[in-house]
């Protein structure tokens, strides 16, 4: 197999220009073109080599602002490097911005063409492939309705469409694949699944390390521009979760005032609190479905998780989490609203978030319920509550394992006659 | 940016061209009930006050001057349209200029042709009040479109131009508003250019607009064919412009992105 993206050496430098760059002509002549010229410049990107092979799926992660983004667009042309080189093998497709390019007034089908066309097909190309493409998206009719018609989901089905319809050997993808339903999502994953195995180079750049962690072959990390590590897939992601564990340890205050809980338990930072505690969750409720505290409940019960955090600091977009472990570690399950996906506003003061589990059918046991706050891009934790709220799980006698689905036995009698339905004794719904 | 051979290379820019051009006319007229009939509008008030000034008010003495009037406001018309919209064509298009693979090249060029092609829309009333006043289109007319690539070429190079600028100043619109208001009244848009006194004829001549709405003239309204020389030498010229306003954009390309 070649090389599809070969990136050597590669640096870029931004200029940065004092505060009062004349953005105007006059103003410019009045100041004699002083301050035109950038007081300073700072390196985005120092020193990246990496290749991706043909039909290899490479990720970048890193926090906000390490230059991630700024890799893409050069890999994509947009921009030129400072230093090194870029060579790309074929035709690029971007999963980047979505939805940028289409016109709120302009119908779906008028949109398709415009973008098809502007992503490097010819009409005729979009033409052969217009059916598909609708077909693709998911709509139907409405594809002749304007696009400013459409909801978020809609818009993003089509938009995500027809940049799968345009048959790159380059894909470069950026935060996109939480894309509307959960259905979609994996169409959109076996998409991506698909071109690799025709034989795309895709890079990916993503928060979401597990995603990461599964799709990818190989990741670099990068970390201020610079590539920390890169290697196979899961041994990166791995050293990059360490390190913002690591991270949130070195953030979490030395000595900080107990924090009382309703039950009697105290929250003790570095026992079982860590954070940057910018964002403090003072109070964490486990409930029941008629919004009763409980300590217990069965299988199959409703469980709600409400966290009551304030933060005098405003926090742009932070993330909440709530992961649900057994006393042994293992971890059952883990969400966070970052997954759901839901775009948190800019935050300040006190409010609350709550995960409503309809059913937990887990089997019998002891659980933790950790729970957390992050920043936008999960580097460190803000509050994190370790092993602090815990739940019983009902033990039923002779069953094993984690899960616990609503399940009954049906048993048919040999002769065909009649049927004997044995319903188990968990809760029905 | 590796790119197939040239040929289909050619045939992808000419389909862009094509749905960008679509995109902005549709745009214009989605949500009007007047439709086309809005980009007539403008020059035919701008031919009623202009009409009613020149020959009520302070008489010119032109003859059929609707006609005379209407021929170089339409030129003029064009060629201002296009530079004003060129100020924004990199800097109203941030999410094409961010999209991996695009030619950002092409959007002056859009600007250009769809005024062009409200140009042509307005061009059969032009035909209407030619016919009013008793003219027929002449063999010149032939020599039409040889004016039209003139006008082109020479409006590009300039929309290149500004286009650059504007990125880097955004009062360029409004100094290229004063600039253009300027070049109306320097324009024998309302005016002959034998108006002019003969010790600036020369001078005068050498405004390319000047050159071009007299060519318009000289074929529309007296049915002769322009004077070469002149417009072949604007059309050298301008291709010399666009050749260098075109490199000024490709060099500072590569900034828009950080830029916008």
């Amino acid at each position: 197999m070649s090389d599809s993206i070969i990136v050597e050496g590669l640096g870029k430098r931004f200029r940065r220009h004092s505060g009062d760059r004349p953005w105007t002509l006059q103003e410019a002549v009045l100041r004699g073109f002083r301050g035109l010229k950038a007081e300073e410049y700072f390196w985005a990107l120092k020193d990246v080599s990496f290749r991706v092979l043909a039909g290899k799926m490479t990720g970048l992660i890193g926090r906000n602002g390490a230059g991630k983004s700024t890799l893409l667009w050069l890999v994509g042309g947009v921009g030129r490097p400072s230093q090194g080189k870029i060579f790309t093998q074929g035709k690029i497709g971007a999963l980047i911005d979505l939805g940028a390019g289409f016109h709120p007034d302009l119908t779906g089908r008028e949109n398709i063409f415009i973008n098809g066309v502007i992503s490097g097909l010819t009409r005729q190309e979009v033409a052969r492939r217009f059916d598909s493409i609708v077909g693709f998206s998911e709509l139907g009719d409405f594809i002749e309705s304007p696009f400013r018609t459409y909801s978020t989901g809609m818009r993003m089905r089509l938009a995500f469409s027809v940049a799968v319809h345009t048959d790159p050997d380059i894909l470069l993808i950026d935060e996109v694949l939480a894309v509307g339903d959960m259905a979609f999502q994996q169409k959109c994953l076996d998409r991506i699944e698909a071109f690799k195995r025709g034989g795309c180079a895709i890079l990916l750049v993503s928060h979401d390390t597990s995603l990461v962690g599964e799709l990818c072959d190989e990741v670099l990390w990068i970390d201020a521009g610079q590539v920390r590590a890169q290697g196979p897939a899961k041994l990166v992601v791995q050293q990059y979760v360490q390190e913002m564990q690591a991270e949130t340890q070195r953030r979490t205050p030395s000595s900080w005032p107990a924090h009382p809980l309703h039950d009697g338990g105290e929250l003790r930072v570095n026992e079982n609190r860590f954070g940057s505690l910018e964002i403090e969750i003072q109070d964490v409720r486990l409930l029941d479905v008629n919004g009763n505290a409980v300590t217990s409940l069965d299988s199959g019960d409703a469980l709600r998780v409400e966290l009551h955090f304030n933060n005098p600091q405003k926090i742009p977009a932070p993330i909440f989490g709530v992961t649900i472990t057994r006393a042994d570690g293992l971890v059952c399950y883990d969400t966070s609203t970052a997954s759901a996906p839901l775009q948190l506003p800019e935050l300040r003061g006190r409010g609350s978030v709550v995960l409503q589990i309809e059913r937990l059918d887990l089997n019998g046991g002891e659980y933790f319920v950790d729970v957390g706050s992050y920043k936008n891009d999960w580097s460190y934790a803000y509050d994190y509550h370790w092993h602090v709220y815990s739940i019983t799980v009902e033990p039923q006698p002779g069953e094993k394992g984690i899960l616990r689905p609503p399940h009954h036995w049906e048993i048919g009698n040999l002769e065909g006659l009649e049927e004997i339905i044995i319903k188990s004794h968990g809760k029905e719904s | 940016m590796n790119r197939p051979a040239a040929y289909p290379q050619l045939l992808y820019l000419i389909d862009l061209l094509r749905e960008l051009i679509g995109r902005d006319m549709k745009l214009r007229y989605k949500r009007s009930l007047l439709g086309i009939a809005w980009s007539l509008l403008n020059p035919l008030a701008q031919l009623l006050v202009f009409s009613l000034i020149f020959s009520l008010v302070l008489p010119l003495d032109i003859e059929n001057y609707a006609s005379f009037l209407f021929t170089g406001l339409l030129a003029w018309n064009w060629f201002q349209t296009s530079l004003y919209a060129a100020t924004g064509a990199i800097v109203d298009n941030r999410e094409l200029i961010r999209r991996p693979g695009f030619s950002a090249m092409i959007l002056p060029v859009v600007t250009v042709a769809t005024n062009f092609i409200h140009y042509l829309l307005a061009l059969p009333i032009l035909l209407v009040f030619l016919w009013i006043n008793g003219f027929s289109l002449q063999a010149s007319g032939a020599a039409l479109p040889a004016i039209f690539a003139v006008q082109f070429l020479f409006t590009l190079s300039l929309s290149y131009f500004v286009a650059t600028l504007h990125v880097t100043f955004r009062d360029t619109q409004y100094l290229l508003g004063i600039v253009l208001l300027l070049g109306f009244y320097l324009s024998p848009v309302f005016y002959d250019i034998s108006a002019i006194p003969d010790r600036f004829q020369v001078i005068y001549r050498l405004n390319p607009m000047a050159m071009l709405i007299d060519a318009y003239r000289q074929i529309l309204l007296q049915g002769q064919m322009p004077g070469w020389q002149g417009l072949l030498a604007l059309s050298l010229i301008s291709a010399g412009l666009l050749l260098v306003s075109y490199r000024i954009f490709v060099r500072a390309s590569a900034q828009f992105a950080e830029e916008l």
